[in-house]
């Protein structure tokens, strides 16, 4: 399992317009989008993006609206071609693939799950489940079993025989979760899955999805705008912001050490307490036979820690994996890392 | 001495004019004129002729006169029709074929099978028994007045010609959806066919086939009544959600499973649509086309115009009313229902 990397993107750049090629050479010498647009009136889409997708993990690319994270996505399965670059996926480069190739990979590869579900509105739940499985040639009888396995396991036991326009938003992405999952493929690439689902839906589906991933260990690529979501889903996020990685990495790293005063202003409104874990504000060089007020571990949030400790400054805990101390973590040393902009200034980023 | 003599003579064009002379048939401004006696004042600018084919004509006789263009087109025709007959009388032949078996299947059907056939064929695409009885009453009512055979006949002719418009309007209009030149194409001739007065394609039709074959008036009702199943079918596919389609895409579909499993469903409400605007146009086509034999309702209301029986009119075209009163709820009910079942 470890960390192998499944899905490498080396220098992929996209622009939009009618000479691509031409609008290539003026990115590479260094034009940014604006001027691109000005000038040579042509979009760019992503430049010089590098990724590493490991395998088992999921990977959330993270930016806002225009920032070309659904740009991405699509040329994994090259919904979009790219103007230049190289993706690879077990080694082999998506790119010269031939159309039938294309379509194996797509079928067996990767599946996706979309923002606005995009489910069959005249076929029945079970056969939107089994889509992937009818595209490969299989009646409804050869993929039943297996599509009504999944929908019962995403919690749509008894909704077989209904409609997609009779289920609610949230129950019609659990049939596109459904969906990708019946295809039976590695890979699940989700657009904005849970954009359009309302906030307490959206948690909920979240909570699946992690449910499903500890069980299934799929390499995801998950789309968002949204940073909690990016923050309680990732273990390997990518920042985009006009087309570019501005930083990538893990994300309590992220959190603590943004290299970018877009990235400051971004993490400036979240829960630092619910979304810091232990492990990343805890001190490794401690002493052993200190006074510890109680044992926690590693994997807590520091909310967690805040209310063990009753709001008292002064206690230092233990930090426990398996039954091992690993570190210590004072409250003053998890107080600090609440501030959000402690960080950054002290880098220098924000200079204000 | 006419108006633009001099430009003929500007061009030093005197000698070819004077070599038509006495050419073309006097025409009936010419002999205005000679009754009246030579012009007397030279015409002044306010009543200058547009530069026109009759008005050169005048001062040059070698130039043609603007009757010799519907001649020559005339002609032109007439030259070609042989070989064209020859192409278009073999491929269109089964149509006559398909149009005098239908009419001789329902006219020698007897009355008490053709009724219930029908009324169970209404009720399966409209699961409406409502809809079953009006239909019933109505066929009912024109059949005590003794214009079933009639109305059957229309009915026919009209079945005919609108499921063959289906059969290649739909392919049309996926072709059109599939490729914009071809869209591009195909429109300018959608447009001329569906704004073309009815009665001038007929008369190249008379020319090239008999009038006693059925397929001529078969040919007009399609070309009338095939636009919107084109147009419908194109909009439909073209309409078809991005998002979806993106899904078909991602998940591997071919394009030839696309069509089959996605766009047409998806876009069969439209279709549908154009189906039902499609009947309506050739029972809309099917009166005028009594013009050139074709049997049905249209006949008595032709009879009604030239002997000016009133009531006959009168009658027989509320038996079309009733006919497409019956045809548009029956295509209506039965777009409802695919539309029930696919909202989104």
């Amino acid at each position: 399992m470890a960390n192998d990397i499944k899905i490498s993107i080396r220098n992929l750049y996209k622009i939009f317009g009618p000479t691509p090629d031409v609008a290539l050479e003026y990115v590479k010498r260094g034009m940014n989008k604006a001027d691109l647009l000005d000038q040579q009136n042509h979009v760019l889409g992503l430049r010089d993006i590098n990724v590493d997708i490991l395998d088992g993990k999921i990977t959330v690319i993270m930016g806002l609206s225009g920032s070309g994270k659904s740009t991405l996505i699509r040329h994994l399965n090259r919904l979009i071609e790219p103007t230049a670059g190289e993706i690879h996926l077990d080694g082999e480069n998506v790119l010269d693939l031939n159309e039938e190739q294309l379509r194996q990979l797509r079928r067996e590869q990767m599946s996706m799950v979309f923002q606005k579900f995009a489910l069959l509105p005249h076929k029945t739940v079970l056969e939107n489940a089994g889509m992937a499985l009818n595209i490969r040639g299989y009646t409804v009888a050869d993929f039943e079993s297996e599509a009504v396995k999944w929908l019962a396991r995403v919690g749509l036991e008894g909704n077989e025989n209904q409609y997609p326009h009779q289920l609610s938003g949230g129950m019609q992405q659990r049939v596109g979760i459904a969906r990708a999952l019946v295809s039976n493929s590695p890979i699940m690439l989700m657009d904005e899955a849970f954009s359009a689902l309302d906030p307490l839906i959206r948690s909920d589906m979240q909570d699946l999805l992690l449910e499903l991933q500890s069980e299934l260990q799929k390499t995801i690529v998950f789309i968002t705008h949204d940073l909690d979501e990016a923050l309680k889903l990732s273990e390997h996020l990518v920042i985009l912001k006009d087309g570019e990685v501005v930083q990538q990495g893990d994300p309590q790293e992220i959190l603590l050490n943004p290299n970018d005063p877009y990235i400051v202003d971004f993490i400036s409104d979240i829960n630092r307490a619910r979304v810091l874990r232990v492990r990343s504000v805890m001190d490794t060089d401690f002493d052993r036979d200190a006074d510890y007020a109680g044992d926690i571990s590693e994997k807590d949030n520091l909310e967690a820690v805040l209310s063990r400790s009753g709001g008292d400054t002064d206690k230092i805990f233990r930090v426990v994996r398996d039954g091992e101390m690993v570190g210590s973590l004072s409250m003053k040393a998890l107080t600090r890392a609440l501030v959000p902009t402690d960080a950054a200034t002290e880098r220098g980023l924000r200079k204000n | 001495m006419a108006t633009y003599d001099s430009l003929f003579s500007a061009l030093g064009l005197e000698d070819w004019c004077a070599k038509g002379k006495d050419d073309g048939p006097m025409s009936m401004a010419d002999l205005l004129a000679k009754t009246k006696g030579k012009d007397a004042e030279p015409p002044s600018l306010w009543d200058l002729p547009f530069p026109s084919m009759d008005a050169l004509n005048e001062s040059c006789a070698a130039f043609p006169q603007s009757r010799e263009l519907t001649k020559g087109l005339e002609q032109g025709f007439l030259d070609i029709k042989d070989s064209l007959s020859l192409v278009l009388d073999p491929l269109t032949q089964p149509l006559s074929w398909f149009l005098d078996s239908a009419l001789y299947g329902m006219l020698n059907t007897p009355w008490w099978i053709i009724i219930p056939v029908m009324l169970a064929v209404v009720f399966v695409v409209t699961k409406s028994w409502k809809l079953v009885m009006f239909v019933a009453g109505s066929i009912c009512l024109l059949a005590f007045i003794d214009y079933y055979e009639y109305a059957m006949q229309t009915l026919a002719i009209i079945f005919v010609c609108a499921f063959l418009c289906v059969l290649f309007g739909v392919p049309i209009g996926i072709a059109m959806s599939r490729s914009d030149t071809m869209q591009r194409l195909t429109i300018p001739v959608l447009d001329m066919l569906q704004t073309l007065p009815p009665f001038v394609y007929l008369i190249p039709l008379i020319f090239l086939f008999s009038v006693t074959e059925s397929k001529l008036y078969g040919i007009a009702i399609i070309l009338y009544a095939i636009v919107p199943v084109v147009r419908l079918t194109n909009l439909g596919i073209r309409l078809v959600d991005k998002d979806v389609i993106e899904a078909a895409d991602a998940f591997g579909m071919t394009p030839r499973q696309k069509l089959f499993k996605v766009q047409i469903p998806l876009a069969l409400p439209n279709i549908m649509a154009g189906v039902n605007q499609t009947i309506m146009m050739s029972l809309a086509m099917v009166v005028i086309a009594s013009l050139v034999s074709a049997p049905g309702l249209g006949v008595l209301v032709l009879r009604g115009i030239r002997n000016l029986e009133l009531g006959v009119g009168l009658v027989s075209g509320l038996g079309i009313v009733i006919l497409a009163v019956i045809l548009d709820r029956v295509t209506k009910a039965s777009l409802a229902r695919i539309n029930a079942s696919q909202k989104q």
